[in-house]
């Protein structure tokens, strides 16, 4: 994670200038009782400083045995704070020996984990913090120093998961991008040479009849399939909503002619996914009665707040009669699931058929 | 609108006596398809049928120059080019001073180009796997001066002029009359001319007069709008 680099840098500025300023607090100050080991203190400060800033910038180290004995090292250097100042009474103004520094650890939970880490280990150092308060004889108990160790966690923390959502989010669009660039060009290669070449099989197999007429038609049938993974969403629809041209094309093949407006046909998803099943249900049954090779046509057009489907056959016709008969024998033919879809989407189903001249089944579903 | 596209029925006619004029000369066509091996082999079957194929070219730009000089009075137009779009090609043949009649042949997933081309002033569209007999049919149609329409191109329009209508000034746009509208639907599902003809009770060339009109009606309609824009790009220029 890129993101996350600068905040690692931003800490280890903030660690030395702590150590800094603690040593200067050190220096001036000369009310320590036992300045030996309040050095001794800053010495582990410093080497733990320079150790932390190599280990944080190593992405492999930024781990949880890192980050415990961060916090660890910070606590121990403010409970050290005491024997420094011996048993001299500290004044008001006498700050622990570590200052500042102890945020160090409280940033880097933060930055690592986000708000809720930054939050634990703000709790750690400030009840180390306030119990040296609270044992420190006379000194009055100040909360300010635990509050802003609190926001300094929260604060961090969160607007270090935030960058880091974003980055993430960013990442995820670039790769969409060039998954798309990645697809257009596949789809620009396809075209130009596997497409035209089984197109151009397809025919010259036809022209050749026979087992060559045989071959032609199963590229034609991978020219039809390859095609229709590069079919691009024009534009996108809302949640729920589905195109019923996209559910319709897969019924296209040599003997399926499928004719629709360029526009999306939009249906509510459910009654989409229905109509479809609907023309899947009167193509099969042309199929049946017909012949695998039959021809059939299928129109889909928008109207008044519906969309129509129509599905034609040129195949022997139904007899007058035939599906009443059907119907009063109990037999639930195609024309009742046909029915029984359509009319469950509150649509209509008109079925007009000529004898010797074909059927037409029309279906009309509310958009 | 200029010749070209088969206008009313008297400018049919007028075109007719042109060819007759010229007797036994062959149709000249132009293939325009930026693949080798596919432009190779419907040159090839244009020939074996008696045309004569003046060029054949791949690539957009190409074939307007191209155009320009063998004037064809056919091209057959592959939608996909390396450097232009197939109605910005229509549209430049339509606008070239003998304008030649353009059949679309392309794949049947590319729907939205198709109807742009159409718009543009291509007369037919027809799927690169229709068979070889039907792309015959499909030139000799278009040389006819006739549209060549499949279910398939049929739904794009229809489906057109109801997004025309319900456009917010729907004064404006073109319209279909109720027996135009007849007339296109059954050519969606799949009838030919002919069963129209017979369905409907009325002579094949009317079928084809009403399915021409439809297509021309787009054609003026999408000219017009052209010289609107460009108007108005005008005049916010000055």
């Amino acid at each position: 994670m890129g993101i996350e680099r600068p905040f690692w840098r931003a800490i280890a500025v903030f660690r030395v200038a702590s150590l800094l300023y603690a040593a200067v607090l050190m220096a001036q100050h000369r009310g320590y009782a036992e300045p030996l080991t309040g050095w001794l203190v800053i010495g582990v400060m410093a080497l733990w400083t320079a150790a932390a800033i190599f280990a944080y910038s190593v992405e492999a180290l930024r781990r949880w045995p890192l980050l415990v004995l961060d916090l660890l090292v910070a606590v121990a250097c403010l409970l050290a704070s005491p024997y420094a100042q011996g048993a001299q009474q500290p004044g008001e103004d006498t700050m622990p020996v570590p200052a500042t520094w102890i945020a160090g650890p409280v940033l880097a939970w933060a930055v690592h984990g986000g708000r809720r880490l930054g939050t634990v280990a703000a709790a750690v150092v400030a009840a180390a913090d306030l119990w040296l308060r609270i044992h420190g004889p006379d000194a009055p108990v100040l909360i300010n120093g635990a509050v802003l160790l609190f926001m300094t966690g929260v604060v961090v923390g969160h607007v270090a998961r935030l960058a880091k959502r974003a980055e993430e989010r960013m990442q995820r669009a670039v790769e969409m991008e060039a998954a798309q660039r990645e697809r257009d060009r596949l789809a620009r290669d396809v075209h130009d040479s596997v497409l035209q070449v089984l197109a151009l099989a397809r025919r010259r197999g036809q022209e050749l009849g026979g087992e060559a007429a045989e071959l032609g038609r199963l590229a034609g049938q991978q020219e039809s399939a390859l095609r229709s993974l590069f079919i691009r969403p024009a534009s996108p629809l809302p949640a729920g909503v589905a195109d019923l041209r996209a559910l319709l094309m897969r019924y296209g093949s040599d003997y399926v002619t499928i004719s629709t407006p360029a526009t999306p046909l939009a249906l509510p998803g459910a009654v989409a996914e229905q109509t479809a099943a609907a023309v899947g249900a009167a193509l099969d049954n042309v199929r049946a009665h017909c012949g695998a090779a039959a021809r059939a046509w299928v129109f889909a057009e928008s109207g008044e707040g519906t969309v129509t489907v129509s599905v034609r056959d040129e195949g022997p016709g139904i007899p007058a009669g035939r599906l009443e008969e059907a119907a009063a024998a109990g037999r639930l033919g195609v024309s009742q699931s046909i029915r029984g879809r359509v009319e469950g989407l509150g649509g209509r189903v008109s079925i007009t058929s000529v004898p010797g001249e074909g059927t037409e089944i029309e279906l009309t579903v509310p958009a | 609108m200029a010749g070209g596209h088969g206008g009313t029925s008297g400018e049919w006619e007028e075109t007719g006596r042109r060819r007759d004029l010229r007797v036994a000369a062959m149709v000249r066509v132009m293939v325009v398809d930026d693949h080798p091996m596919w432009r190779d082999g419907v040159a090839r079957d244009l020939a074996e049928a008696g045309y004569e194929v003046v060029a054949a070219v791949g690539e957009g730009r190409q074939a307007l120059r191209v155009a320009g000089a063998v004037l064809p009075e056919v091209v057959v137009l592959d939608l996909r080019l390396p450097d232009m779009s197939g109605a910005e090609v229509a549209e430049g043949l339509a606008g070239m001073s003998v304008p030649p009649r353009v059949l679309v042949l392309s794949a049947s997933a590319e729907q939205d180009d198709v109807l742009d081309a159409v718009k543009a002033g291509a007369s037919g569209y027809l799927v690169k796997s229709a068979s070889r007999e039907e792309f015959l049919e499909a030139v000799r149609r278009t040389a006819d001066g006739d549209a060549v329409f499949t279910p398939g191109l049929a739904g794009l329009v229809l489906g057109e002029y109801r997004r025309l209508a319900a456009q917010p000034a729907p004064a404006e746009g073109p319209r279909l009359t109720e027996r135009e509208t007849e007339v296109l639907r059954l050519v969606a599902k799949g009838l030919s001319y002919r069963q129209i003809a017979d369905r409907l009770v009325l002579s094949h060339r009317t079928v084809q007069n009403h399915v021409q009109n439809t297509l021309q009606k787009l054609q003026l309609h999408n000219r017009v709008e052209l010289v609107r824009y460009a108007i108005e790009q005008g005049l916010d220029a000055d």
